[in-house]
């Protein structure tokens, strides 16, 4: 182990003690760098690895709501601007009660080297409120975005922070945030969010993006390993945008995905969901904000297993579209057992770190991380900005094209990064490399 | 007071010297040299400017009339200001920033800083004046604008040159933007520079904006601009050698220079079917009547960073001499200077002329002598003035504005083919220019007279401002 790396996890480990999830972002992290750190000791020597694993700025800020009883409600909102070297900071805002400071460090943190992994001009950043919006009235969350607004648009811009949605945040939400800050600023600023409608500035393909980014990603893999996605079974977790996405997607490369999960358990659907009546009924599922997948069970009449999450499934490959740590050591073990042998993680951080550490060591399984195959949705929201800025919206087939050229140049520049320092075929140890070397090349060409 | 009279004098022999048949160029030329006493390079550069824009005031008085002349000769701003930065021993230096706002008629001010011990305020004011017509030749949205400092970067260690760079910007960023003044490398300002510039500005600003060029490909660089230089000279030669019945295929070239401009100019003039037989370096000269072996000038140049004269070790068969003047006695058909300014003399001229040399394209700033531009029209050789056939490398900068605005990067292919549209406009603006106002084949001429009209125009549309 590098001492300095050492060092470093361990002065982060007394300093932010509480804060798990950032600290397992950035903890394994710099694990991952460690071939890139002992080759060169100049890192050391500027201390670059302290600027890179904090952020540059935090904002945490009360925000108070009225109910529709008239009675008042304080959440808190926050957003941690991680890193600038490579573009305007630019990630997700997340309402959901789990929203704390340290979800959003490290969300930033994941987000500023999947950004850079994209090659595009963009920082990273992230934010949002443990205000919860699973029951709340359409009046309610725009009251709650416009008081959102008034502390968050000080510190955004569209060459300064780009906030686009996440968790929570969907298109509606991000409606009434762009509204409130088009009042506060007097400046019809398409580029100050992404997400947006397309009839205000939002690009077209956004709802597939984050899908046809996974599968795209996972295309490469199986070609590169001699084989192809046709007749593949696929197990999938969530069933939000993302899992939709991936459904659609895979039915239309002839592949099927077997399962959905939502905090209640999951549904298994050996047809596969493929057909269009189908893939609407997950978004209607979505769209009712009731938070589970049984409906789909009693509409399609397929096996429902309450509580429980769906790695127990026999399948070729396995892509979580969750939430964080969904997948820990012991489904790690079912997907060894059942002999899976493509795991993509397509939501962020989607696996704990010893059960990563467990799928990687299996040498039948071959590994892709979220900061590769999960980005199609921040590629989307890139493109959206390049239109904005030439006030222009290409065709759903132009963003396509656009967005599977940058995906394959993920891909290439991870297995090159791998190839380099010497770790041979390794996805993840090539995505954690390539992004450290922009980002680091950025920062110390600024002086940052 | 006998001090006083003959500072006077010393004027009113400049302003004899520089006179103009054209009463109201006369008048106006006499005003530059009262107003901007002691900088000789400033009144030289109008001195030109105005010689080729004659015939221009005789067919357009109302650029007279409405003052064009007398606003487009003063800067819309000048600001100067004190740098302090601190050594590696902790003592304190000051020196002087500067930043020329020339014209921002066609676009917001673009134009290079420079940090030489030479900048002073007259320097840059020659430079940024020149900025104007070159920048408005290329077609592009981009004004003129030119900075610098008298800080000498020479000798001075990484952390110094940051320091300076850092307490440089401290100041500058109050007066430049992406929709103001967008500044460049020169002389002294490179990659490491502008990288340091950057950050700092955008520490400042709190923006990330497209508010400098020639940075890094890992924020906002473009690709192709390291090319742009040398392949845009040969886009613009390429273009006058096919109008006149010549063609590179198969034409012996002697290339001065060995840097950016001159290796790339080398790579595509082969391209094109050239055999370039000479290059050169501070220091000396090399003829291979093989043609040069490009891989190894790169070899040495950009990875090595050693003298020219090693190619000798590679192939001993060539010819090395000391010293660069004689590189011109060398038989060939073009002549691609892209070393030095005034570098290639009258003398050189005509042994070029003697030895059947058909062009001369000026990679380059105006590394001919005015004599030898002179000698060079008088035998009917064709000749490419620097501010259009050089012009690429601003060009490519403006690509990067265009990228940056757009939150998007061309392919290297991308902004080649822009860069060779772009050359192969310019080239016939500069000729049609020329041709219009009885001067055809003059590019000198056409180069100041397109790039003049176009700045003119757009100071007629917003009135007097």
């Amino acid at each position: 182990m590098n001492k300095y790396i050492e060092d470093l996890s361990a002065r982060l480990e007394a300093r932010y003690a509480h804060e798990h999830e950032y600290l397992q972002a950035a903890v394994r992290w710099l694990d991952r760098i460690a071939p890139v750190i002992d080759r060169d000791p100049s890192y050391e020597k500027m201390d670059l690895l302290a600027r890179m694993v904090e952020p540059e700025h935090m904002y945490a800020f009360l925000v108070p709501w009225e109910d529709k009883k008239g009675v008042m409600h304080t959440s808190h909102g926050y957003r941690v601007q991680f890193n600038s070297a490579m573009g305007p900071y630019k990630g997700g805002l997340r309402f959901h009660p789990s929203v704390d400071m340290d979800s959003v460090k490290f969300l930033g943190f994941e987000q500023t080297y999947k950004n850079a992994l994209t090659g595009l001009p963009l920082g990273g950043a992230s934010g949002g409120s443990d205000f919860d919006p699973t029951d709340k009235s359409r009046r309610e969350i725009m009251r709650f975005c416009q008081s959102f607004m008034m502390q968050l648009y000080r510190y955004i811009g569209s060459d300064t922070d780009i906030p686009s949605g996440d968790l929570g945040v969907g298109e509606r939400e991000i409606g009434f945030l762009y509204g409130e800050y088009k009042r506060l600023t007097g400046r019809y600023e398409s580029n100050a969010l992404t997400g947006k409608g397309t009839k205000s500035g939002g690009s077209e393909f956004k709802k597939e993006a984050a899908g046809c980014g996974a599968i795209y990603f996972l295309q490469r893999m199986l070609a590169d390993n001699n084989d192809s996605i046709e007749g593949k079974t696929i197990a999938v977790s969530g069933f939000g945008n993302l899992a939709w996405g991936v459904c659609r997607k895979a039915a239309l490369l002839g592949a099927k995905v077997v399962t959905l999960s939502g905090p209640d358990g999951y549904i298994y659907d050996p047809a596969g969901i493929g057909s269009e009546e189908k893939l609407d009924f997950v978004l209607a599922m979505r769209a009712s904000k009731k938070d589970c997948v049984e409906p789909y069970a009693d509409r399609f009449g397929v096996e429902f297993f309450p509580g429980e999450k769906p790695w127990g499934v026999p399948v070729d490959i396995a892509i979580p579209c969750a939430v964080q740590n969904e997948v820990d050591v012991e489904d790690a073990v079912a997907l060894v057992g059942n002999r899976v042998k493509y795991y993509a993680e397509a939501s962020t951080m989607a696996t704990t770190t010893e059960a990563f550490r467990l799928l990687e060591l299996s040498p039948d399984v071959i590994c892709a991380g979220a900061k590769a195959a999960g980005s199609g949705g921040v590629i989307l929201s890139a493109l959206e900005m390049v239109q904005n800025s030439q006030r222009l919206s290409w065709s759903r087939a132009d963003v396509d094209e656009r967005l599977h050229k940058v995906i394959d140049e993920i891909y290439d520049s991870s297995v090159a990064a791998a190839e380099e320092y010497g770790l041979g075929y390794d996805l993840i140890g090539g995505n954690n490399i390539a992004s450290f070397l922009k980002v680091s090349e950025a920062m110390i060409a600024q002086a940052l | 007071m006998k001090q006083k009279s003959k500072r006077y004098q010393k004027i009113n022999e400049e302003v004899k010297e520089m006179s103009f048949e054209n009463p109201y160029l006369q008048g106006l030329m006499e005003r530059v040299i009262r107003r901007n006493p002691a900088e000789p390079e400033f009144h030289q550069a109008v001195k030109e400017v105005l010689t080729s824009l004659d015939p221009v005031m005789t067919v357009h008085p109302e650029y007279i009339k409405e003052g064009v002349m007398e606003c487009l000769v003063e800067p819309e701003r000048i600001v100067k200001f004190r740098v302090p930065w601190e050594d590696d021993e902790g003592n304190i230096h000051v020196n002087r920033g500067f930043r020329v706002q020339f014209s921002s008629a066609i676009g917001p001010y673009k134009g290079g800083l420079r940090f030489h011990p030479s900048v002073y305020e007259g320097i840059v004011k020659f430079l940024g004046f020149e900025q104007i017509f070159k920048n408005s030749l290329t077609g592009l949205p981009i004004g003129g604008g030119k900075g610098g400092s008298d800080f000498d970067p020479k000798g001075k260690s990484d952390s110094e040159v940051r320091r300076f760079c850092q307490s440089f910007m401290s100041e500058l960023f109050k007066y430049i933007g992406s929709d103001t003044d967008v500044p460049a490398g020169d002389i002294g300002v490179g990659g490491r520079e502008i990288g340091y510039l950057f950050g700092q500005y955008k520490r400042l600003s709190n923006e990330f904006t497209g508010v400098l060029t020639g940075k890094g490909l890992t924020f906002g660089g473009s690709l192709a601009r390291t090319e742009a230089t040398g392949y845009g000279l040969c886009y613009y030669a390429d273009n006058m050698l096919r109008d006149n019945g010549h063609d590179f295929d198969g034409a012996t070239v002697v290339i001065s220079g060995s840097g950016n401009v001159a290796i790339y100019a080398c790579e595509k003039a082969t391209e094109y079917g050239a055999k370039v037989v000479a290059m050169s370096d501070s220091n000396g000269y090399i003829y291979d009547k093989n043609g040069i072996d490009l891989d190894c000038i790169k070899q040495l140049k950009e990875v090595e960073r050693k003298r020219i004269s090693e190619y000798m070790n590679e192939h001993p068969e060539a010819e090395y001499h000391e010293g660069c003047r004689d590189i011109w006695q060398i038989p060939c058909s073009i002549a691609l200077p892209c070393a030095t300014q005034n570098e290639l003399d009258k003398n050189s001229a005509l042994a070029l002329i003697k030895n059947g040399c058909f062009a001369v394209a000026e990679g380059a700033n105006m590394p001919c002598t005015p004599e030898a531009v002179d000698a060079l029209h008088a035998n009917n050789i064709l000749f490419a003035p620097a501010k259009a056939a050089n012009a690429g490398g601003v060009a490519t900068s403006a690509l990067e504005m265009s990228q940056n605005s757009m939150r998007y990067s061309w392919s290297f292919e991308d902004v080649d083919d822009k860069l060779k549209t772009i050359m192969t406009d310019l080239y016939h603006n500069t000729t049609e220019a020329a041709a219009e106002y009885g001067m055809a084949g003059n590019l000198v001429a056409g180069a100041n007279i397109a790039g003049f009209l176009k700045v003119a125009d757009s100071m007629m549309s917003y009135g007097v401002v």
